[in-house]
């Protein structure tokens, strides 16, 4: 699966307070270390920036691709929390003598190969899929962004190492890498899968992290900050994790996307979740030799699957054009 | 520019035994090698004794490298799990992934690159609204997804095409699959040619272009493209690389005897000498390939020709 | 007249509502002559400019009135193709960033032989000789060498050279330099611009100069056109202008030079910041910032009024212009 490709991103613009029309170097430097840039008497107060955050927010909520994903989104959270709120039966609950049959009342999505009822697994498919793609992505972006971050901001040594190491995972197929390492493994939880994305996912944030801590670090108030005495560790938290996080933030989402895309792929190739887990990969697995007889039981996991990459690539698109002061 | 490739190269070696010996790790301490040469009984203990001297398992695995690397180097790649060298099975494999990921590179080019430039031209009316959502569709859909669809639709519904593509897998098979492999692909290259034209298009140089009362089809040609197409020859480029490696989910739904057949039956057997060897190939594919665009980059783009 | 632009509007629709960048701006040039267009950034300079030249960007921008009369015919009245054939044929654009607005991936020859290819049907192999040609006349050293490089691999001021030899390149009847040395180092800026100015003298060109440098302007212009939130607030011949403006903000930038002989006083600067385009003050826009404001000015609009007193025609656009220009 091909990485997804990183737009230009211009991350100058978090810089709270530029553009104020200070005089002087100075004034201006000094006006964005303290984060509060005094507006200049007689603007109007429309007229004074927002910080990137609350931009970004204000955007995000008048664009309906943002709402309608981060609806889709919730629900799906929800649904895996409490699967029984929408689906009363168990998913492990098969009658083979009603394998492939379609829909009927009750059973509104009819019945797999194995004599489930699509319905019921489909809806209990998602907690795996949401579980996989957030605890995945909260550790791809802790680890890759903190080496990244450090790598990007001490430089060095420890860099030059760190980027022939992410060098190194860049050249792994994504897939080929699952099937290797996951083939052996036999535990039926979520936690391979989750360990083996954050292994091979670290690489794409840290490249994106240091890179913006690179770029953040050359800001004006960040020399002004060192210049002032102020410590790595106040540097590094207070001045540029703020202004470096965004991109990260955004890579993330996207990647949440297609690490949720992954555990299917991984699932229907077999070495990912494997059955009585509930997953749609493996649902789209079993479906696929009677895709003649019983074309729902691999549509509606379809579907699911589909519509749950889609809502946090949107999402993650959203979040994008709202950061990113260049397409405006 | 000699100096530069030679650069590149050097840069290449670590990164090769880095992405080899982790292949190489992953392989021999998550899976027992041996486990796969008995066919499918256990080994009685004497035999996966002689056996693992015999293929040098008990040394250690630094050692093991070292040897596998050697010989990999004089063309040998081991054994496979029916006998036959690997070397026979990458001939027979590779000229079939070969022949599909260079049908997957043609759609991304023709038309990629054509929904690129025109959404990219004509930014916010329908046309560019209607291919940005659908390339999010065709990115958010997972290959194996809108491969069994095609299939299902194309091949089993409506019978266009054959569901399952032959052994000798000659072209006319391969554009649907081609096409699935493509997809995500296909979309990223769409979003990308669009980015970058809508973004050039503002360009002072492309006002420059407009000033000189050059007409619009100059422009967009001369002036526009070449520019805007640097990053997306890149992109391509190093899709190579990722395209032969993930063929591995084409190739099973329309059960194809390539790369990721072979792959695929290795793992399966645990046979380790056919998945470090082909994983070792696909490695250095994608490096070749990087190098080659690296190299393209400076051709296309005289900024870095001369730095 | 060469050029005569007629009541110019000029809007863009942005995210913040529609700014209104040009406001009835009306000039002229002749053959031969220079006007200086003088503001700060946003005051419409380049947005007049560019829609003379025929290269606004449509949309965001509309033009919504006014007419652009260049020998007689209405530019904005002409279909696309033959405007085409207007632009950098009979009128030329010179921009401030020479290496943005210079094609990083063809060489300096080929953007030059493509005037003479496109415009004059030349073979590629007269258009490289007349592309020779051009760089020698604007004095780049090793010319024939040179062609064949690329932007980046020149100084800034080359670049501009190149640039000016684009633009001379069919002999236009008219130059619009939107900032020509603004991006230059000083001791460059100065060489650029008596090239500028001694290729127009040759060929007897008219010659736009935008700029927000009045040391500039004092050198080469004959008239002078000061532009403030769209509109011209004063125009008037050279020497006039420096003598006495008859416009407050004029004033304001004439004071806010630093002069030699008056080294040790403080240096004046006009209070308040250029005005948001979206929200442009009722009545004479500059009244927030004007030290001679009265209540006339925040409702109404000054029309320019004509203020020749000898000789050459000059115009203001202030209430008061008769206090400004005696005070």
């Amino acid at each position: 699966m091909p990485e997804p490709q990183q737009e230009p991103y211009e991350p100058e613009r978090a810089v709270a307070g530029t553009g104020m029309g200070g005089t002087m170097d100075l004034g201006t430097s000094e006006a964005a270390t303290l984060e509060q840039p005094p507006g200049p008497d007689g603007t109007d107060p429309r007229d004074k920036p927002r910080s990137l955050w609350t931009d970004a927010w204000h955007d995000l909520r008048r664009n309906p691709v943002f709402i309608i994903s981060a609806l889709v989104i919730l629900f799906l959270v929800v649904i895996s929390l409490w699967p029984s709120l929408i689906a009363s039966g168990s998913p492990l609950k098969c009658d083979l003598a009603k394998a492939q049959e379609g829909s009927q009342p009750g059973h509104p999505f009819g019945f797999n190969g194995q004599g489930c009822d699509v319905y019921t697994r489909t809806v209990y498919g998602a907690r795996t899929s949401v579980a996989v793609g957030i605890l995945a992505t909260l550790g791809v972006a802790v680890l890759g962004s903190v080496l990244g971050g450090l790598a990007g901001f001490f430089g060095g040594a420890g860099d030059a190492v760190l980027s022939r190491i992410t060098d190194v995972f860049f050249a792994i197929p994504v897939v080929l890498g699952g099937l290797v390492l996951l083939s052996v493994i036999t535990s039926n939880t979520v936690w391979p899968v989750i360990g083996f994305i954050v292994l091979l996912g670290w690489p794409q944030i840290s490249r994106i992290a240091r890179g913006s801590v690179i770029t953040a670090k050359q800001n004006d108030y960040v020399q002004a900050a060192r210049a002032l005495g102020a410590s790595n560790s106040r540097l590094l938290l207070r001045h540029i994790a703020p202004n470096a996080i965004a991109p990260v933030i955004v890579v993330a989402t996207i990647a949440l996307g297609t690490y949720i895309s992954l555990e299917a792929t991984l699932s229907f190739l077999g070495v990912g979740l494997k059955p009585p887990s509930v997953s749609w990969g493996i649902d789209i697995s079993a479906a696929a030799p009677y895709v003649r007889n019983a074309p729902h039981a691999l549509l509606w996991p379809s579907g699911a699957l589909a519509i749950t990459v889609l809502a946090f690539i949107m999402l993650g698109d959203a979040v994008r054009d709202a950061l990113d002061p260049k397409l405006r | 520019m000699g100096r530069y490739v030679v650069r590149r190269l050097l840069q290449m070696i670590p990164v090769f035994i880095g992405a080899t010996l982790l292949i190489f790790l992953m392989v021999n301490v998550m899976g027992d090698p041996i486990a796969g040469l008995c066919g499918d009984r256990e080994c009685d203990p004497a035999t996966a004794a002689q056996l693992r001297h015999e293929f040098g398992l008990d040394q250690p695995v630094w050692r093991q490298y070292l040897t596998y690397m050697g010989n990999v180097f004089t063309g040998d790649f081991g054994t496979a799990f029916n006998g036959q060298p690997v070397t026979e099975l990458m001939g027979t494999a590779f000229p079939v992934t070969i022949r599909l990921t260079v049908v997957a590179i043609l759609f991304e080019i023709v038309v990629g690159i054509v929904l690129g430039v025109v959404t990219g031209l004509r930014r916010g009316r329908p046309v560019d609204t209607g291919v940005l959502l659908l390339t999010l569709v065709v990115i958010s859909v997972p290959t194996f997804v809108t491969g069994l669809l095609l299939q299902l639709l194309l091949g089993v519904k409506w019978g266009w095409i054959d569901p399952a593509v032959s052994s000798e897998a000659p072209f006319g098979e391969l554009i649907v699959p081609g096409l699935v492999l493509a997809s995500v692909s296909l979309a990223y290259v769409t979003r990308l040619t669009r980015t970058s034209i809508a973004e050039n298009r503002r360009s002072d140089y492309v006002r420059t272009a407009i000033a000189k009362g050059l007409p619009r089809h100059r422009v967009i040609t001369r002036h526009l493209l070449r520019n805007s197409l640097i990053p997306v020859v890149t992109f391509i480029g190093t899709d190579i690389g990722a395209l032969m490696g993930g063929a591995i989910v084409t190739e099973r739904i329309f059960n194809i005897h390539g790369v990721g057949y072979q792959l695929y039956q290795g793992i399966l057997r645990q046979n380790t000498q056919t998945v470090v060897g082909f994983v070792t190939v696909l490695v250095l594919v994608f490096l070749v390939a990087n190098l080659v665009v690296d190299l393209l980059y400076a051709v296309l783009d005289p900024r870095i020709r001369y730095a | 007249m060469l050029l005569e632009v007629r009541d110019l509007h000029v809007e863009f629709h942005t995210r913040d509502g529609v700014a209104r960048a040009v406001n009835g701006v009306s000039y002229g040039v002749d053959a031969g002559e220079t006007l200086a267009v003088l503001g700060e950034s946003g005051s419409g300079k380049s947005v007049t400019a560019q829609t003379v030249m025929g290269i606004l960007d449509v949309p965001p921008g509309r033009i919504t009135a006014g007419e652009i009369l260049f020998e007689g015919r209405d530019l904005l009245k002409l279909k696309e193709e033959e405007r085409r054939k207007v632009r950098g044929a009979e009128m030329a654009m010179i921009f401030q960033d020479a290496l943005s607005a210079l094609n990083p991936v063809l060489t300096v020859g080929a953007q030059l032989a493509e005037m003479f290819t496109v415009h004059r049907g030349m073979s590629r192999k007269d258009a490289h000789a007349r592309a020779v040609e051009l760089m020698d006349r604007v004095r780049i050293p090793a010319a024939r060498e040179r062609v064949r490089q690329y932007p980046h691999q020149f100084s800034g001021g080359m670049r501009q050279r190149i640039m000016i030899a684009m633009a001379m390149a069919l002999e236009p009847k008219l130059i619009i330099a939107d900032e020509p040395t603004t991006a230059l180092d000083v001791t460059v800026q100065a060489q650029v611009m008596d090239l500028l100015a001694e290729l127009q003298r040759e060929l007897r060109m008219g010659l736009i100069l935008i700029t927000h440098d009045l040391g500039v302007v004092a050198d080469v212009a004959d008239r002078i056109a000061v532009m403030y939130a769209g509109r011209i607030v004063e125009t008037a011949p050279v020497h006039d202008i420096y003598k006495a403006p008859a416009h407050p903000y004029t004033r304001g930038l004439l004071e806010s030079i630093p002069r030699l002989d008056q080294k040790g006083q403080e240096l004046y600067a006009i209070k308040g910041l250029p005005p948001n385009l979206t929200r442009i003050p009722p009545g004479c826009a500059f009244h927030p910032r004007c030290p001679m404001a009265q209540d006339v000015c925040r409702t109404d609009v000054p029309p320019l009024y004509d203020v020749t007193e000898s000789g050459a025609e000059r115009g203001s656009a202030c209430h008061f212009w008769r206090e400004c220009l005696h005070a």
